[in-house]
């Protein structure tokens, strides 16, 4: 069966307008609106793009709220819910988070709305969505890449009625950390111009419900044709001087799109206003789009730049200029630098317009284009093809016992491998100068990946890497606020600003390894680690034989970690690690294969354990299938995980070892990524050591292991031989 | 000058985290940035901000940035001259 995937509703919330009339009207005029600093007070008043709307000053940040208005906005002509939410954001409660570091707040319920994943689940709890619900935070990049994996669970039957969301709001963090890097402009943006100086921070959301369909809906406004993902592995902001992951991202969407250059009618670019990113943006383009370019402009120079929204807020922009027939200016060039040689489109006009590139590039090297076209064709129908499992290359893991090695050690005696382990014995093996401008958890995701290449026979780079945090840097995150309060706003860490990023260790990672495919960073609280194997699934290419990086860690950090994770507060001991797996598709020799097979939302949903025993076949099979079952329950919801896991052995009278791994691993977001680790250990040892499971060794007979998360989330991974 | 160019060497491992340089390996008229010493643009910001903190003097543009990083004395003759003229 074949598969088109169309846009049914929009919703947008901008510094240029809100909703559907006020972005076309904003279209047919291209009027700026960005202006000095308003929304927060400080000495240093830079230009912004601000969203003209004022909330509640109660503990619901910013960034939740805009998603919100643009979530309604998009789901008001298809009552009901939706079978996924992927969210794009990089500030998630960020400008609540500063405000209350900066008071010394140290009630941990206050910061319930911190984390970049707490966007999507308020969204999920509004609209009563089971799942999966997915946190992509690529940074700038990050609302493209979202479309492109709410594709992905379209073509892959998984979901039928995705909606993708990107929001990100202004706050002290983002305007002072890009004013560090001397990227603002101090006349806001000017993409293009030749006396151009730099970006505008900006903000806004985008929301767009997606439906697959054999047939064109009566709602749809556009179908999306194919996106595509790459990698600079060049550096950690400056984007690489060719533009060769800009260039790579452009032709991997138009190849998804089944679609040739001179198919397209309007390209909508990134076009920061940067010096460096308009040039290497403009070679890529022009590389492609050699013989002819068509029409193309960046709207940044009208809204500013709303960071992880500006690509679902440009598709919609670009959806509307398809269904109008319009091609917005390049607001803000008067003179159109000469270097680029792009000639952007300087005053609004009246085009036929049908099929669309757009383009979101990020820290990270991250770059993501995606081609947006009217429903007039026939579009580009996709064989549904249901995602398979990834065969195991090689595994490694930290944990409070150190490496890989040492945790086993003591892990299948039975022993405790919770702690935090010294960071310098942790990175002592990598070479000072990669290292020096790293922190705990960038140093932890290098360490991971080294080990995997000295470890791994016949090791060849990977060609993606997804890589789950639950919190992300908080060294980075911490040091950069408390130079800047400690300094008045007037100093901070520029190099801890582009640590902070969620992607900022991807970036690492794919620098390090050479990982120009995809680079996906996910975070979902305790299941962040599930979103990186789940988008995996979804995202590797199918028709390569290269590899796969799926990682996930998290660092503790003393004044953080238990002020925004109530497990970390709850556990006897401070402890962190993680886990990767180098993955690739099954060849025909047999292997180990593991899969994230289970992943929903438990709030509103009493049968979930029910729906979770459907996903993995019935309980005989279960019985037959898995010999043992590692299970995570996080400290501050073990009377909830407890409880869904009785409920499962009840249901499925598993009478295999039971694992609570957290009690010997301890306590931290990506636990999971550790325990599949470990997982993969018991299935190469083919036996559960008694020591493990409490009475006697325990044959596996072949048999795979289950690993199962619970909590506001209920999710499974199955390890198993072919 | 002499004091200033001993100063900044130590300031510049110590902002920079230059693990596996000493004071000795500064050559005071060599290229600073994209030199044997790994220093690249991140650091130059990390540089501004560490100079208008400890000596009061602003570089808040590249063009500017470029003239004065490009080496360890460049750097002590503008902070040299800058700060005198603020002090005056």
């Amino acid at each position: 069966m074949k598969v088109r995937t169309f846009i049914t509703g929009i919703g947008i919330i901008t510094p240029v307008g809100t909703g559907y009339h006020e972005i076309q009207d904003f279209i047919r005029t291209g009027n700026p609106t960005i202006r000095p600093l308003r929304l927060f007070r400080s000495e240093t008043v830079l230009p912004t793009g601000e969203v003209n709307q004022s909330f509640p000053n109660d503990d619901i940040p910013r960034t939740h709220r805009l998603a919100m208005i643009a979530a309604a906005d998009a789901m008001k002509t298809n009552p009901g819910t939706v079978d996924a939410i992927v969210m794009a954001t990089s500030t998630g409660g960020m400008s609540v988070t500063e405000e209350l570091l900066r008071k010394n707040e140290t009630a941990p319920e206050k910061y319930q709305y911190h984390a970049a994943g707490s966007v999507a689940d308020y969204i999920a709890g509004q609209l009563r969505c089971f799942g999966p619900v997915i946190t992509i935070s690529t940074a700038c990049s990050s609302g493209t890449a979202a479309l492109k994996m709410a594709l992905e669970l379209i073509r892959s039957g998984r979901a039928k009625k995705v909606l993708a969301i990107a929001s990100d709001s202004l706050c002290r963090f983002t305007y002072f950390g890009f004013h560090s890097l001397q990227l603002i402009d101090p006349s806001g943006a000017r993409p293009f111009d030749l006396n151009r100086k730099g970006m505008t921070v900006s903000e806004g959301a985008a929301a767009l419900l997606l439906e697959a369909g054999e047939r064109v809906p009566e709602t749809a406004c556009a179908e999306i044709l194919g996106a595509g993902l790459s990698c600079d592995a060049y550096h950690p902001t400056a984007p690489h001087p060719e533009g060769e992951g800009a260039r790579n991202a452009m032709l991997q969407a138009l190849e998804d799109a089944s679609l040739s250059p001179s198919d397209i009618d309007y390209i909508n670019l990134h076009g920061t206003g940067t010096v460096d990113n308009d040039l290497s943006e403009a070679k890529a383009v022009n590389q492609i789009f050699a013989e002819k370019k068509p029409p193309l402009s960046s709207v940044k120079g009208a809204m500013g730049h709303p960071l992880a929204a500006a690509g679902l807020i440009e598709a919609v922009i670009c959806t509307i200029c398809i269904q109008q027939n319009l091609i917005p200016a390049n607001t803000g060039c008067t003179i159109p630098d000469p270097k680029p040689n792009l000639q952007p489109v300087l005053s609004p006009m009246e085009h036929p317009v049908d099929t669309v590139l757009s383009n979101s590039f990020g820290f990270g090297g991250n770059n993501a284009s995606v081609v947006i076209r009217s429903v007039k064709g026939n579009g580009n129908p996709v064989l549904l093809k249901k995602t398979s499992p990834l065969e195991v290359i090689g595994c490694e893991c930290i944990t409070g016992a150190g490496g890989t090695t040492s945790t086993l050690n003591r892990f299948l005696n039975g022993e405790n491998c919770n702690g935090v382990f010294p960071l310098a014995a942790l990175s002592e093996d990598l070479p000072p100068r990669l290292i020096r401008r790293l922190k705990r958890l960038p140093q932890m995701a290098l360490a991971l990946a080294d080990s995997l290449q000295k470890n791994t026979i016949s090791f060849q780079s990977p060609l993606s890497i997804f890589w789950g945090t639950g919190w992300g840097a908080l060294s980075e995150t911490y040091d950069f606020l408390i130079k800047l309060f400690e300094s008045n706003e007037k100093f901070t860490s520029p190099t801890d600003f582009i640590g902070s990023v969620h992607n900022a260790a991807a970036g690492q990672v794919a620098m390090y390894l050479k990982s120009k495919g995809a680079n996906i960073t996910t975070t979902g609280g305790d299941y962040s680690f599930e979103q990186a194997l789940l988008s995996a699934s979804l995202l590797h290419p199918v028709n390569t034989d290269e590899s796969v990086l799926v990682m996930g860690a998290d660092e503790y950090h003393t004044k953080l970690s238990g002020l925004f994770d109530g497990s970390v507060s709850n556990s006897r001991e401070n402890s962190d690690g993680g886990g990767a797996l180098l993955l690739k598709h099954p060849g025909t020799a047999r292997g180990m294969n593991i899969s994230c097979c289970f992943y929903e939302r438990a709030e509103h949903h009493p049968d979930i354990i029910q729906a979770l025993i459907r996903s993995l076949g019935s309980p005989e099979q279960i019985g037959r299938k898995f010999g043992a079952l590692l299970v995570g329950i996080p400290a501050s919801l073990r009377e909830c995980g407890e409880k869904q896991l009785r409920e499962f052995l009840n249901q499925t009278r598993f009478n295999k070892p039971v694992i609570d791994y957290r009690k010997q691993i301890g306590e931290y977001a990506s636990a999971s990524a550790t325990a599949a680790v470990i997982g993969i250990k018991l299935l190469q040892l083919n036996h559960i050591p008694a020591r493990l499971s409490g009475e006697h060794d325990i044959e596996l007979d072949g048999k795979g292991i289950l690993l199962i998360g619970t909590g506001t989330f209920v999710t499974a991974i199955e390890i198993f031989q072919s | 000058m002499e004091n200033l160019l001993n100063e900044l060497k130590e300031k510049v491992i110590e902002t920079l985290n230059l693990m596996d340089v000493t004071p000795g390996d500064f050559d005071v008229d060599g290229q600073l940035v994209g030199g044997d010493l790994g220093i690249d643009s991140i650091d130059v910001l990390e540089l501004v901000m560490m100079i208008e903190k400890d000596y009061s003097v602003v570089i808040d543009n590249k063009e500017l940035g470029e003239k004065v990083f490009r080496s360890l004395r460049t750097l002590a003759v503008f902070i040299d001259q800058n700060r005198s003229k603020s002090s005056q």
